[in-house]
């Protein structure tokens, strides 16, 4: 006996399976061209002559930039940066502070529940 | 017509709320924080040892607790662990010298000894996902006195050796690619960098048909909804700490020294077989971005008696974050730590 199916209501689904199959096919394609040396050697000459094209434009701008804002009276990027730096230190230094309390705390809580524990003993001894 | 232009708007133009399990930030240190999720469940029902979770870089670890009913955070906070997520936050350019060693041998140790002062325990359980995972196997093998009880580590890149299948290894051959020259012009390796990089390994897919999934599906709330929250995480990326990165290209791309015991960290050789924790490593099959042979050779390297290679169908951020995550990958890591965290 056959079976009928019933034929789609959706117009457009014929066309969405070609789509698909044509983006997997499209997909499976780039993954592999992604994927080989020749790919790997472009994508590194791209980005090495990017950088080799921006570099004078960027020291340039870096040198000026820290002479202006030299004559401004402003803080420089290296100023910023030397005090981020600076200031994670002093968050180190604060750290250890707070471990030592954290030591001295339970050092305290550990005495008491200890010394608790003994009057009570002492207690039941008598 | 109108509504989905209007949608299509709002999904490339706002955030999703994602990240929104309750939490309290219990440490800091420069950009990175410590929160503790606030538990659910009460103290004596609740598992002893608490469980950190450590995952990448270069990207935000809200994709660990993407949005109420699908978050792994949520779901292991529901289970009754003590929760604890380490975020490394966005380094900035004062930044650029950190390395490995810093994270591993101080920022790692100083955000432990504070999630076990607050948990009151002095054993733990250690999530690491990706580079989260390399992070967590240093730490695990340079202190394995320290408390580590458990070691989970998740698409863990740890091995270079298959250089033929791994496509990053081919991008940054030293032929190719000048780390340090890039360096040099940007202190930190761009975040825009990094995006390229993951989402070249499928581009069709991610430039061209993440889109036409949404187009086919804008009529189902749910799937646009979890479409708009997975695009935000997957753009959102940080940049990565310039010495950091530099080690990540030379010693590993390229060395491949942390597998083969030839990594030093803060003056010292990372010895796997020092590492002694209960191991579960999860790989995912589908990983195109770690494949599945930079994962396993470490069940050969470690110290550990009780370990267990667990292998799921996926990718690598869909066996944690995908539709079948809840189904599969959540409850093995959570049955494994159930039987370990008491």
């Amino acid at each position: 006996m056959s079976v009928k199916t019933e034929p789609s209501s959706d117009p457009f689904e014929a066309w969405r399976s070609m789509r698909d199959a044509t983006m997997k096919a499209w997909a499976d394609t780039m993954v592999q061209a992604v994927n080989t040396e020749a790919y790997a050697q472009a994508t590194g000459t791209l980005l090495d002559s990017y950088l080799t094209a921006t570099a004078p434009y960027r020291e340039i701008v870096e040198k000026m930039m820290t002479q202006v804002l030299q004559l401004s009276n402003m803080p420089t990027r290296n100023d910023v940066i030397g005090l981020a730096e600076r200031l994670t230190n002093l968050e180190l230094r604060l750290d250890d502070l707070d471990a030592k309390l954290d030591g001295i705390i339970e050092q305290i809580r550990r005495e008491n529940t200890d010394s608790r524990a003994s009057r009570r003993a002492a207690e039941e001894g008598r | 017509m109108e509504e989905t232009l209007r949608t299509l708007l709002r999904l490339h133009t706002t955030r999703a709320p994602i990240g929104q399990t309750p939490k309290d930030l219990i440490w800091t240190l420069n950009k990175a924080k410590l929160y503790r999720y606030t538990p659910v469940v009460s103290e004596e029902s609740r598992h002893k040892v608490p469980l950190l979770l450590i995952f990448a870089l270069m990207n935000r670890p809200t994709i660990l607790d993407l949005r109420p009913g699908h978050s792994f955070v949520e779901y292991m906070v529901g289970k009754g662990y003590d929760v604890y997520l380490l975020d490394w936050g966005s380094p900035g350019i004062e930044d650029r010298n950190l390395k490995l060693d810093d994270y591993t041998l101080d920022y790692m140790p100083r955000a432990i000894r504070k999630m076990k002062a607050v948990a009151g325990c002095e054993e733990f359980s250690m999530l690491g996902w990706c580079i989260g995972a390399i992070l967590t196997t240093i730490y695990a093998a340079l202190r394995p006195d320290d408390g580590l009880r458990n070691l989970l580590l998740l698409t863990a890149p740890l091995d270079y050796s298959d250089k033929q299948s791994i496509s990053f290894a081919r991008w940054v051959d030293e032929r190719y690619f000048d780390v340090d020259k890039v360096l040099q012009a940007f202190g930190n390796m761009p975040p825009e960098l990094i995006e390229y990089g993951a989402k070249a390994l499928k581009p069709v897919e991610n430039y061209i048909g993440n889109y036409l999934r949404l187009w086919d599906n804008l009529e189902n709330p749910a799937v646009v909804e979890s479409w708009h929250a997975m695009n935000t995480w997957v753009n959102d990326n940080i940049p990565m700490a310039g010495a950091t990165f530099r080690q990540l290209i030379v010693d590993l791309y390229r060395g491949n020294k942390l597998i083969n015991n030839e990594m030093i960290i803060g003056g010292r050789r990372v010895d796997l077989s020092r590492i002694r924790a209960n191991l579960l490593n999860v790989v995912a099959l589908a990983d195109h971005i770690t494949p599945p042979c930079q994962s396993e050779s470490i069940m050969m390297k470690v110290g550990s008696t009780d370990k267990e290679l667990f292998r799921i169908p996926g990718g690598h951020i869909g066996i944690m974050a995908g539709s079948s995550a809840a189904k599969r990958t959540w409850p093995h890591i959570e049955a494994w730590l159930a039987a370990r965290s008491d």
